[in-house]
């Protein structure tokens, strides 16, 4: 993180504005403020939470046997990343989540467009969604067990439930409140429906889309997590709640440790892709 | 402007005949007539303009001409075919044209977009038709700028660039002119009028700037006050090409335009009696 501070200087996001006279004041500003007054102090915060771990478990402060301390948590997850125990959990969970995503995201954007773009797809869908959407997924999922059984089409469904309708609603808010010029730009041109389906539409609603997709991300890894614990044999959930019955609290820590940092990563990721997807829907101040 | 690309093929504009269009719109419940009964006839490759105060349901009319909206009665024709029921090739260019571009698509892609669906055109071609409409309106340089990148009179030229590049047999101006500064609108005078007269395209455009409408026209329509009425043509016939000094210090300029606001700053009440 040392990488950050000469940065600050420039950056305009974080931080307060660089003016002349701003400089004066802060040199008189104590050392403590000046620092948290950086990009760095969120780093260092978390850093702090976690030397304060290490410090309750190896200092005694807590007394538990199940508190071990976090250098102990790394290693463990060293030691079961190389044996390969916890790629394959991890594996799976992910597995899940990304056809339940695909699946419930791809719906949602269907229906989303249908309720947008035909009233009739509107007054017949409406209720139904309103009322589904109100149930929370971990409700739905005991009953499902005596559809699907225990095992990964039972959690697919989950997760494709718990996004589909979330995804339809901001695809549909999308697609409705697209500026009725576009709509008319494409009718002097006379463009084909399919076609400004396609070019005009979609785009237009590409924003709110990619919102609920972000969303729906965090949700469908919480709802695969959730059901594995509830429903699972397999995958990151049902592995935490077997490591906490073994009393294997360091491998439990350890697989939280590596969710939070998958979970991190994908939507840095994701971040980065929907900047790219749409670039354009920026303005000149913006720049 | 610029130099007349003389390889340039002209798009030849079709007459427009619009016979008693009216217009009511239903509002609060109760009726309001937009548009009264209005007849018009446009040459090909005419130059008309439209004007009157606003209000007085120029957009209406030419969104009715366009196929945008439909005529509560009245008929439309574009040569020889009627075109109320059935939109024929005509472009409008919008006003807000900071609103029209695409904002998802690079110029090149806002200018292609306007006629790759209609004609089966191979990738090169395609990219050759919009750089020909880029060059004539100055921008091919900024063919992968995107709409945010470009100033308001850069975007307007896009605009006016790709309602162009559809090859339109009559381009619908609808005050494309009137939310640029000064400067650049009578830079867009020139560069339309340069246009016009390489593509020969019927143009109608509708405005409330009288001066506008006298430089580019070849007659000037006079709408009245709301309900829409036709109350006077007038023939501009400044000789061409027009130039932005010369043509405005024009005897037949200065003429015609103190007529045409003479008999726009008329009162409401009197707008329909016949000046004697
Ligand atoms: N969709 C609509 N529904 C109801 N009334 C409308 C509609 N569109 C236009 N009008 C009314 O019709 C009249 C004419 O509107 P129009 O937009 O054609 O005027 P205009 O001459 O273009 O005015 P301006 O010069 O200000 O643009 C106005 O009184 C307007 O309120
Ligand atoms: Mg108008």
């Amino acid at each position: 993180m040392a990488m950050v501070l000469p940065n600050h200087a420039s950056a305009t996001g974080g931080g307060k504005p660089t003016r002349p006279g701003a400089v004066a004041p802060a040199a008189k500003r104590g050392l403590v403020a000046q620092i948290l007054d950086t990009r760095a102090s969120g780093i260092l915060l978390v850093i702090a939470l976690l030397l304060l771990w290490e410090a309750t478990a190896r200092f005694g402060w807590v007394q538990s046997q199940n508190w071990p301390p976090f250098s102990a948590v790394m290693v463990a997850l060293y030691r079961n990343i190389l044996s390969g125990e916890l790629l394959a959990v991890i594996g799976q969970t992910l597995w899940v989540t990304l056809r339940g995503y695909l699946l419930g995201c791809g719906l949602g954007i269907v229906i989303g467009f249908a309720i947008a773009m035909w009233r009739m797809a509107r007054l017949t869908l409406e209720p139904t969604i309103d009322i589904m959407r109100t149930i929370p997924t971990t409700a739905v999922i005991p009953p499902l067990i005596f559809v699907f059984g225990l095992g990964d089409p039972l959690k697919i469904f989950a997760v494709a439930f718990a996004v589909v309708f979330p995804m339809a609603l901001s695809t549909a808010s999308g697609a409705g409140a697209i500026d009725p010029i576009y709509t008319q730009v494409a009718r002097t041109f006379g463009l084909p429906r399919s076609y400004v389906l396609r070019r005009v539409y979609f785009p237009a609603a590409l924003p709110f889309i990619m919102a609920g997709l972000r969303t729906s991300l965090g949700l469908a890894l919480i709802v695969t997590v959730v059901s594995e614990m509830i429903a699972g044999n397999s995958g990151i959930g049902f592995y935490l709640f077997q490591t906490q019955y073994a009393m294997r609290v360091t491998d439990m820590y350890a697989a939280i440790i590596l969710l939070t940092i998958v979970a991190y990563l994908i939507n840095r990721l994701f971040l980065t892709w929907e900047g790219r997807v749409i670039h354009w829907a920026r303005t000149r101040e913006a720049t | 402007m610029k130099l007349v690309t003389p390889q340039t093929t002209p798009i030849n504009g079709q007459s427009i005949r619009i016979e008693g269009i009216s217009k009511t719109f239903s509002s609060h419940g109760g009726t309001m007539l937009a548009v009264d009964d209005v007849a018009l006839s446009v040459r090909p490759g005419e130059f008309l303009a439209i004007v009157g105060p606003s209000g007085c349901g120029k957009s209406t009319l030419l969104q009715i001409i366009a196929g945008l909206i439909p005529p509560t009665s009245g008929r439309v024709f574009l040569g020889d075919k009627d075109v109320t029921a059935q939109p024929a090739h005509m472009v409008y260019l919008f006003q807000q044209y900071s609103k029209s571009l695409l904002p998802w698509m690079n110029v090149e892609e806002n200018v292609m977009f306007s006629f790759t669906h209609r004609e089966q055109l191979s990738k090169s071609a395609a990219r050759d038709r919009c750089h020909e409409y880029l060059q004539m309106v100055g921008l091919t340089a900024f063919h992968s700028y995107f709409p945010w990148q470009l100033s308001g009179g850069m975007q307007q030229r896009v605009a006016i660039a790709r309602a162009l590049a559809a090859e339109p047999h009559a381009l619908l101006l609808d005050e494309p002119f009137s939310s640029v500064d000064a400067l650049t609108r009578l830079d867009l005078h020139a560069l339309m009028l340069d246009l016009w007269t390489q593509k020969r395209f019927t143009a109608v455009l509708v405005t409330h700037d009288v001066d506008e409408a006298v430089f580019l026209a070849d007659r000037v329509a006079v709408l009245s006050h709301r309900p829409g009425r036709i109350v006077d043509i007038v023939d501009a016939g400044m000789p061409r090409p027009r130039l932005p000094v010369t043509t405005h210090q024009d005897p037949r300029f200065i003429a015609v335009r103190n007529q045409l606001l003479a008999r726009l700053l008329t009162k409401p009440d009197a707008a329909d009696v016949p000046a004697v």
